[in-house]
Parts: structure tokens; C-alpha cells; sequence
């Protein structure tokens, strides 16, 4: 089967132990007012444009024959500076797995692969599809939680470490902040919590949202012992929105993205 | 750290006030005809007897140079018909050599008398004479400051003055005059107007002394830190007066670890207190370099990575595994190649009995391609016949370098003579530049003229003339979407396999006018914007005016699959047969060295790039935007230090040209 994907990056130094490559997966259920990976937020493709060093020139506006280009209403072919470019590629789990097992000398024994997103669980069974190919390789996961129970499990049990978000502890605030719901994700953390595999549980520490006494002193809670990491707000997290043609939603305080 | 010496040197460097400006010499030497040796033995001995013996602060290690300039032995019309008769390298003055330094510290000045002619017993005569000035001066200091009060001040002097009395005349006894010897000695080969002054193996050749002393108890660690600080510092008190092609080009290396003549592994307890030191300092002399090789242990990359964290540039990393073999195949034997050091920037020597010209010319690779491009791809019926095309001009080029290359001359230096042993190797070392360019362009005509066939070569010759102008969908297609180094493609890395093999073929066997060999290198040194304006526009997309990467990189605006991918492609060639150094180039975002566990992995990064056969590599913790400002607000930024081709500089001293190439590489961040 094919899966979408965002990018795919050599040496993720900050995504588990090791020399890694990092997957990231296209399309999230949450809408996180800090996220800074906006790119990860649809499945589908999407037009990036670097506009800032656009010299509008007027080349890419220019009705052209290449079919890739159609759905843009722009050509991708042409920008001398190279600043339009398609954000999303639809890979079949073999052609993905053939061009991260290139690089497996690299991973040693203690390095491997992570997936991260968007979402990754929004594409468990490609995912799925992609470990099996990869063979006896250590695989990360970097997650929101936010998924039905069984695909959250059977999908964690394959992994070596999972990266687990956990933004708010109360419901309310949850939805206001990230459009949907904590309780699947609280339930999803049990089931971690009960699985006894290594996780580690991420907090992105966004000023008056999330980094309040309260919150950090329920997650912790929540936690229940496990590994904590704190992720300091990240001033860069808007720059991707303007490539995207779209609006920061948190535009005065800019936040970090936990993958 | 000696902080108070710091702030003098680094920070108010109130010590540059105290040089004068010497008179030229030149033509008062050619009115009395001398010979150049008596020339450069008559400057020499002036010069010594010019320097003011100066002491800065509490200093343990002293020399100072009190002059600014050192005037040519020769005139200009002199010049001119020394010229037109021998090849000259560069200035004509020896550089980039290494001299034995253990020999030194071991016997002393003095016993070199008996082996050397006049002309180096003189100079060693003018060097103690300025030493023993230092020694009185060391004294009379002691006395008045003691007068004045100051006990601790006046101890620091005569234990200076008692220092003196021993090195450089006679063999040290301890690390503290161990590190002051080394200090003179290289101050005075500066003196005699060598330049590109390389340090060699320190770790080496030290190493005993400090062994000695710890196990005496005579010094801790931490003395022994305090100690090899004041030496680097000592390093950058006259370092600016140095000739180079921009400042901070003065050759001033060092190397440390790597196979001992043993077999065994050389980094010691003076490796690490030297990547300390570095790292505490953060000054750009001296460059730190270090050997590794398939059984270097983790502790040692994590605690270089260390040190490439804070932006210096350092270390370089040279992997014995493919130097060694490399070395051992041109020529070398095994004793002297396992000594091997660099000089000045990556060129790999060895101290003592290395006479290599180690970068006398440079091959621009992607010239040759603009040469075939035109000339002979339009009557190619296949690939083959394009790449005989490529292979005969980069030998009919490289053939033209070589024999240009005829009664090499270089200006007499005694001193520098006294301190190396019958020369062994002379060999030539010639850089091939803009490799990654030329690899790229060969590819982007495989692909297009001869596999796709989407580009006719009239096409693309066209274009490349008109630098894209009127075919921008062409220039997007090479430029963006052609295979290139970096991007995981076996036809773009088999083109630098080609390159690197034809080019090392073309010079097998030569012999060059001293009767060594010519080594291939992956240098570019300057070239990389020099070549890169000799033509225009390249078949990769690269535009007219943009410039070559530097040294054995990928170009700057490939798209890269990421620094895996980097790595697979540059190791693929045989690298030791184009042993004559330069290394492969990255920069890394400062935000990646963040926690101790990345700091850990760009380490094991480095460990696979000497498992995989890389020859030679460099890595830059550099932020762009930090530079982007530091370019608008250079007064705010005076100690930003960057990393050029073999060396590193201030960045605010640097030309335009060389600061915006750093900030056009490629920079891979988390
Ligand atoms: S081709 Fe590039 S520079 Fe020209 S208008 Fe389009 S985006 Fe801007
Ligand atoms: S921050 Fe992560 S979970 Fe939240 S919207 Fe962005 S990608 Fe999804």
C-alpha cells in the first residue's frame, strides 16, 4: 500500500538514541495552535512557496504542459531560484523502506528509524507495512496518542521507545487548544503505562497554555513515573505557515512542535 | 585560563602597540652583492637583535614580536630575474613544512652546531642572543617588581629567567620548557620569513615531558591545562602579522592523535588537554587537528564533537585507515608515513624529512568539463566517447601543470635547515578543484544528452553560454531536479568515482623536477572562488559568478537527502590514491550540539564516516542567520569565528566573498 509522507530526514538527532533516520508522516486529527510542522496537518499535497525571496519574476505564472503542475494552477518547473516546491509524496512502504535501508549501515546498534508526523498512528497500517519490511531495526514512534485503542497498541508494541505527547491534562482546555478531545489519548497512555514499553512523555512548554503550574503538575501526575521531557518554545515555529500560504493561529506566542 | 592574558591578547590586544616598522634592506643587499643564504643569515640576525624582549602580564610562556614587518632580501627588478629564471613557488620563502621539533627538545640549539655550516651556526647564534636578552630582562623585572612589592610577580619572572637559561640552547627538562622551547622555535621560523609554520604533532613530542612531571608531582592536570592555554595563546600574539591570504590563513596546525610508530594508539592525557584547551579558548590558533581510525574509541569523537560545538572548526579529523595505506602506496615508508601531520590547512606531511611542495598548482575540474562541453560534446556519438574526451583534457591539463613546473627554487632559510633532517620526500602536491561541480556537471550530461536525451548538447551549450537567460525551464532541471553528490544516486557518485581515478591515473608514475611524485589532492584551497570565475555558467545548474564549494564538498545549492546520504556519496572513491588532502566539508546547525546525547551522535556520525573510508573531514557548527547579522552589525560581533578551507577566521575581518560563500553552504539542521 502507499502512504504520505513530508519528509524524510538523515540524522534526526533529537528523535531517540543513536544515528537515525526520521519519517515523517503526512496528515494529523489534531489542530495544535503552536503546531509547527503545518505541513504535517493534511494528507493531502500541497504547494510551498517561498515568497519571501520570490522576485516575481512571473516564470511560474505562466500557463505550462507539465501535468504534475496542473492541480497548483502554477508551475513547479520552472522557478529559477527553485522556490515552489510540492509538499507531500505518495510512497509505496517498499519504495520507503528500499531508501531508509540505504542508510542502515549508519544506524548501528543502538541508532534506527523514527516515525513522527503529523501523525504516524493516521497511517498505522502503512506504518505497519513499512516495519515489516525494515526487519530487525530499531524503530521510535513520536505521537499524539490521539487514536482508537487498538490501533494505538498493536502499533507501540512494535516499537523499541515511543515519544508520547501529552500537551493538557484538562479536557476543556484540550479542545480549545487542539480541536479535539484528551480522553482517547488519557486512554491510550494507560494502555502504555500497563505495556511496560520505554516511553518517553513530551510536553511542549507553550508560554500560558500549557507551561502553567496546574497543567505541568497533572501531567506529571498522569505520567506516573515515566521518562518526562519538557520541550522549550521553539521563536521559529510561524516561519512554515507563510511557505504554506496559511495563518500562525497562535501568531504572538510561536511554539514548538514536539517532533 | 590566564584570564587577564586572555583579555590582552585577544580582547584589547594593547600588545600590537608596541611593534615598529622596520626599514627595507633590500637594496642595501644587492648594492653589496651578497648571496641569498648570506642575506637571509644577515636578516635574520638583525631581526633578532630588533626585537625588544617584552612580557605580558603574569605570563609563564613569553616571545613576543616587537616588529611589525620583515623587508625582503631581495629587490624588486632581483625578483623579477630570480623569476624569470626558476619556478617560484608562491612568495619564494619555504613554507608549510614541519620541522622536527622532538630533536630539538631533546638536544637543544647548541647541539646542532657541530653538524651545520656557518650560516646556521649564526642563526642559532642570533636566536640565543635574543634569548638571553629575554633572560636579563626576565631578571632585571624580577628585581624591580620585588622592589615595588610584588612577590608573586617577581617569582614568575626569574622562574622565567631560569627557564631561559635552559631552552632553546639546551635540551628541556620539563613541560613548561618544553612548550617554551616549541614557543621560540616557531617564533623564529616566523622571524626568518618562513611561513605557514605547522606545529606537527604535539601530543607527540610533548607528551613526555608532561608524563615526566605528573609522575614527578611536579604538576596536576590542571596546571598542566593552564599551561598548554598560555601555549595556544602564545600562538595568536604575533599570528596577525602573518602572511596569508586572508587573515587567519597562516598555517599554524597542529595534530594530535593517530598510530604510533608502535601501532598503538597515540591520543594521550596531552590530546585531550589540547582539545580542552581549544575548546576553553576559543580562538582560531592553532587549528586542531586529529588522527583517527577504525578502533578510535566513542569517548574520543564525543569529546572532539565537544569541541565542534563551539564554532571553531576544529577539529579536522584525517583517517589513518586510508591516509596511512595512501602514503605507504606514493612512496613513503611505513616508519615515516605512521608521522604523519598537515601542513597549514589538510596537505599531509611528515615532520622532519617531508620537503613536499604539498599544494604547488591546481587542476579546475569543472574547467576542463566547460572545455569538453564545448569543444567536443557536440561530435560525441556516445557517453564513452565524451568521458575520453573529459579523461585526455584533465591529463593534457594536469601534463601542462606539471611541466610547467621546472627548476624549482626556493629562497635559502638556515634556520629553518638546521631543524630538518636530509630531505626524504619532495614530492608536489597538486589540489583538483571544484570536484563536486565537475562530478554533477558529467552527470547532468549522462542523464540528459545521453540517457533521457531530453537535452540536445546544442541546448545545453547554449544554455550554459547565456547563463540560462532564455531557458529557465532548463536551468531548473539541472540546477533542481538533476542527480547530484548527496542525493543518493549511484550515477552522480560513479561520475566522482570516474573523476577522482582518471585524475590520480593522469598523474601515477610522473616524476616531478626533484625527481619525487605528484599527489593527487581534494583540496581547493582559494580556488574554489578564484577557478569558479574563469568560467561561466556549468552544465549542474551552477549560474555565472556563483562559486565552487570549497575543497571536497557537495555544491552549494544541492538539494541533499541529508548527511547520510552526503557520506555515501563522498566515500565511495578510493581516496587514498588522492592522498594529498582536503577534506570533505560540513556544516551543521549550532542548535543540533543542544543536549550531551546529540553532542554524542554527531560523534558516532564522524566514527562512520572513518568506517565507510572517508580520508578527511571537517565539521562547522554555524548558524547563518547569526552570521547574516554579524554581517550588518560587525561591531557587535568580533569574536565570531568561522571556518574557510583549511583554516579559520575572525568572521568580521573576512572579504565579502568569503563570508557569503560560508553562508550559502549547506547547513543541515535537526
Ligand atoms: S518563478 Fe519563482 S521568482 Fe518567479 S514569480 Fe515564480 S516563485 Fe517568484
Ligand atoms: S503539534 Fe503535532 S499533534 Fe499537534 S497538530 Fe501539529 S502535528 Fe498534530
Amino acid at each position: 500500500m502507499t502512504g504520505m509522507i513530508f519528509d524524510v530526514k538523515e540524522l534526526g538527532v533529537h528523535d531517540g538514541p543513536g544515528l537515525r533516520t526520521t519519517v515523517f508522516l503526512k496528515g494529523c486529527p489534531l489542530r495544535c495552535m503552536w503546531c509547527h510542522n503545518p505541513e504535517g496537518l493534511t494528507m493531502s499535497k500541497q504547494l510551498s512557496v517561498r515568497e519571501n525571496a520570490c522576485t516575481h519574476c512571473g516564470a511560474c505564472r505562466k500557463p505550462c504542459t507539465h501535468a504534475d503542475c496542473r492541480p497548483f494552477g502554477r508551475c513547479l518547473h520552472i522557478c529559477p531560484q527553485g522556490l515552489i516546491k510540492v509538499v507531500g509524496e505518495e510512497v509505496t512502504a517498499r519504495e520507503l523502506a528500499d531508501r531508509l535501508l540505504r542508510n542502515k549501515m549508519f544506524w548501528g546498534e543502538k541508532g534506527g528509524v523514527t516515525f513522527s508526523g503529523g501523525e504516524p498512528l493516521l497511517q498505522a497500517e502503512f506504518v505497519h507495512e513499512v516495519l515489516d519490511l525494515l526487519g530487525d531495526v530499531h524503530c521510535a514512534i513520536e505521537t499524539s496518542g490521539y487514536a482508537d485503542p487498538d490501533t494505538f497498541l498493536s502499533l507501540v508494541k512494535r516499537m523499541s521507545l515511543v515519544y508520547m505527547d501529552l500537551k493538557l491534562a484538562d479536557d476543556g482546555l484540550h479542545r480549545k487548544y487542539t480541536g479535539v478531545s484528551n480522553a482517547p489519548i488519557l486512554k491510550n497512555l494507560e494502555q502504555l503505562l500497563a505495556s511496560g514499553i520505554p516511553c518517553v512523555i513530551r510536553t511542549p512548554l507553550i508560554p500560558g497554555i500549557t507551561d502553567t503550574p496546574s497543567n505541568l503538575a497533572a501531567i506529571k501526575e498522569l505520567a506516573g513515573g515515566l521518562v518526562q521531557e519538557l520541550l522549550p518554545n521553539n521563536a521559529m515555529a510561524g516561519a512554515k505557515y507563510e511557505l504554506l500560504g496559511l495563518k500562525f493561529p497562535l501568531s504572538s506566542a510561536s511554539s514548538p512542535d514536539t517532533k | 585560563m590566564n584570564t587577564q592574558l586572555y583579555q590582552t591578547i585577544v580582547i584589547e590586544k594593547s600588545h600590537r602597540t608596541l611593534r615598529r616598522e622596520l626599514p627595507e634592506i633590500a637594496q642595501e643587499y644587492s648594492v653589496a652583492g651578497l648571496t641569498p643564504i648570506e642575506r637571509m643569515t644577515r636578516r635574520f640576525e638583525w631581526l633578532c637583535k630588533e626585537q625588544e624582549p617584552m612580557f605580558l602580564g603574569d605570563e609563564k610562556i613569553c616571545f613576543l614580536r616587537t616588529t611589525k614587518n620583515i623587508p625582503d632580501v631581495f629587490t624588486k627588478e632581483e625578483w623579477e630575474e630570480i623569476r624569470s629564471k626558476h619556478y617560484i613557488h608562491e612568495s619564494g620563502y619555504p613554507s608549510n613544512l614541519t620541522v622536527d621539533y622532538g630533536k630539538i627538545l631533546k638536544n637543544g640549539l647548541l647541539a646542532l652546531k657541530d653538524e651545520s655550516d656557518t650560516y646556521g651556526c649564526r642563526s642559532i647564534d642570533a636566536i640565543l642572543g635574543l634569548v638571553e636578552r629575554y633572560r636579563q630582562a626576565a631578571l632585571a623585572e624580577s628585581r624591580t617588581v620585588l622592589a615595588e612589592g610584588h612577590a608573586a610577580l617577581a617569582d614568575g619572572r626569574s622562574a622565567l629567567a631560569h627557564v631561559l637559561e635552559q631552552v632553546p640552547a639546551y635540551g628541556a627538562r620539563s613541560f613548561r620548557e618544553a612548550l617554551q622551547c616549541v614557543r621560540i622555535i616557531n617564533f623564529a621560523l616566523w622571524l626568518e620569513g618562513d611561513y605557514h609554520n605547522t606545529l606537527g604533532r604535539v601530543d607527540q613530542y610533548l607528551y613526555p615531558f608532561l608524563k615526566q612531571d605528573m609522575e614527578a608531582g611536579i604538576l596536576t592536570k590542571e596546571d598542566a591545562l593552564e599551561l598548554v592555554e598560555e601555549f595556544f595563546l602564545s600562538l595568536n600574539r604575533d599570528s596577525d602579522l602573518y602572511p596569508g591570504v586572508q587573515q587567519g590563513d597562516n598555517g599554524q596546525s597542529l595534530m594530535l592523535g593517530g598510530k604510533t610508530k608502535d601501532g598503538s594508539c597515540g591520543f594521550n592525557l596531552l590530546s585531550e588537554l589540547c582539545l580542552k584547551a581549544s575548546q576553553e579558548l576559543k580562538l582560531i590558533d592553532p587549528k586542531i587537528n586529529i588522527r583517527v581510525d577504525k578502533d578510535t574509541p566513542d569517548e574520543i569523537y564525543t569529546m572532539c564533537s565537544e569541541l565542534t560545538k563551539v564554532g571553531l572548526g576544529f577539529p579536522q579529523y584525517s583517517n589513518d585507515d586510508v591516509v596511512l595505506p595512501g602514503l605507504i602506496e606514493m612512496g613513503y615508508a611505513p616508519e615515516d608515513a605512521v608521522e604523519y601531520t598537515v601542513a597549514a590547512c589538510w596537505e599531509f606531511i611528515i615532520p622532519g624529512v617531508g620537503r613536499d611542495v604539498a599544494n604547488i598548482a591546481a587542476l579546475s575540474v569543472p574547467k576542463v568539463i566547460d572545455t569538453c562541453l564545448h569543444r567536443d560534446l557536440p561530435g560525441c556519438q556516445c557517453l564513452e566517447d565524451f568521458y575520453k574526451a573529459v579523461a585526455d583534457e584533465i591529463r593534457t591539463g594536469l601534463d601542462a601543470i606539471c611541466d610547467n613546473i621546472k627548476d624549482l627554487w626556493f629562497v635559502p632559510a638556515p634556520f629553518l635547515n638546521l631543524l630538518m633532517d636530509t630531505p626524504k620526500y619532495q614530492n608536489f602536491g597538486i589540489h583538483n578543484v571544484g570536484l563536486s561541480t565537475a562530478a554533477d556537471s558529467l552527470t547532468a550530461i549522462m542523464e540528459h544528452v545521453f540517457d533521457t536525451k531530453d537535452v540536445t548538447a546544442e541546448r545545453l551549450i547554449a544554455g550554459v553560454d547565456s547563463d540560462f537567460a532564455k531557458d529557465p525551464e532548463l536551468l531548473h532541471m539541472l540546477r533542481f531536479e538533476t542527480p547530484k553528490l548527496g542525493t543518493n544516486s549511484d550515477k552522480a557518485d560513479e561520475n566522482l568515482v570516474w573523476l577522482l581515478d582518471t585524475i590520480a591515473d593522469a598523474l601515477e608514475g610522473k616524476k616531478n623536477c626533484l625527481g619525487g611524485c605528484y599527489r593527487a589532492g581534494t583540496g581547493s584551497a582559494m580556488y574554489y572562488l578564484w577557478s569558479a570565475e574563469e568560467i561561466g555558467a556549468s552544465p549542474d545548474g551552477r549560474r555565472k559568478g556563483e562559486p565552487f564549494a570549497a575543497n571536497y564538498s557537495i555544491s552549494l545549492f544541492t538539494r541533499t537527502d541529508g548527511p547520510f546520504s552526503v557520506l555515501r556519496s563522498m566515500t565511495k572513491p578510493s581516496l587514498s590514491r588522492t592522498i594529498n588532502g582536503g577534506p570533505l566539508t560540513l556544516e551543521f546547525h549550532d542548535t543540533i550540539f543542544k543536549t550531551p546525547e546529540a553532542v554524542a551522535q554527531v560523534g558516532q556520525y564522524v566514527k562512520q564516516f572513518v568506517l565507510m573510508g572517508g580520508h578527511q573531514l571537517q565539521l562547522n557548527a554555524v548558524n547563518a542567520d547569526t552570521l547574516k547579522q554579524a554581517q550588518a552589525h560587525p561591531e557587535h560581533y568580533p569574536q565570531l569565528i568561522v571556518r574557510i578551507w583549511g583554516w579559520s577566521a575572525y568572521f568580521v575581518e573576512l572579504d565579502r566573498a568569503y563570508q557569503d560563500h560560508v553562508i550559502a553552504r549547506q547547513e543541515y539542521s535537526l
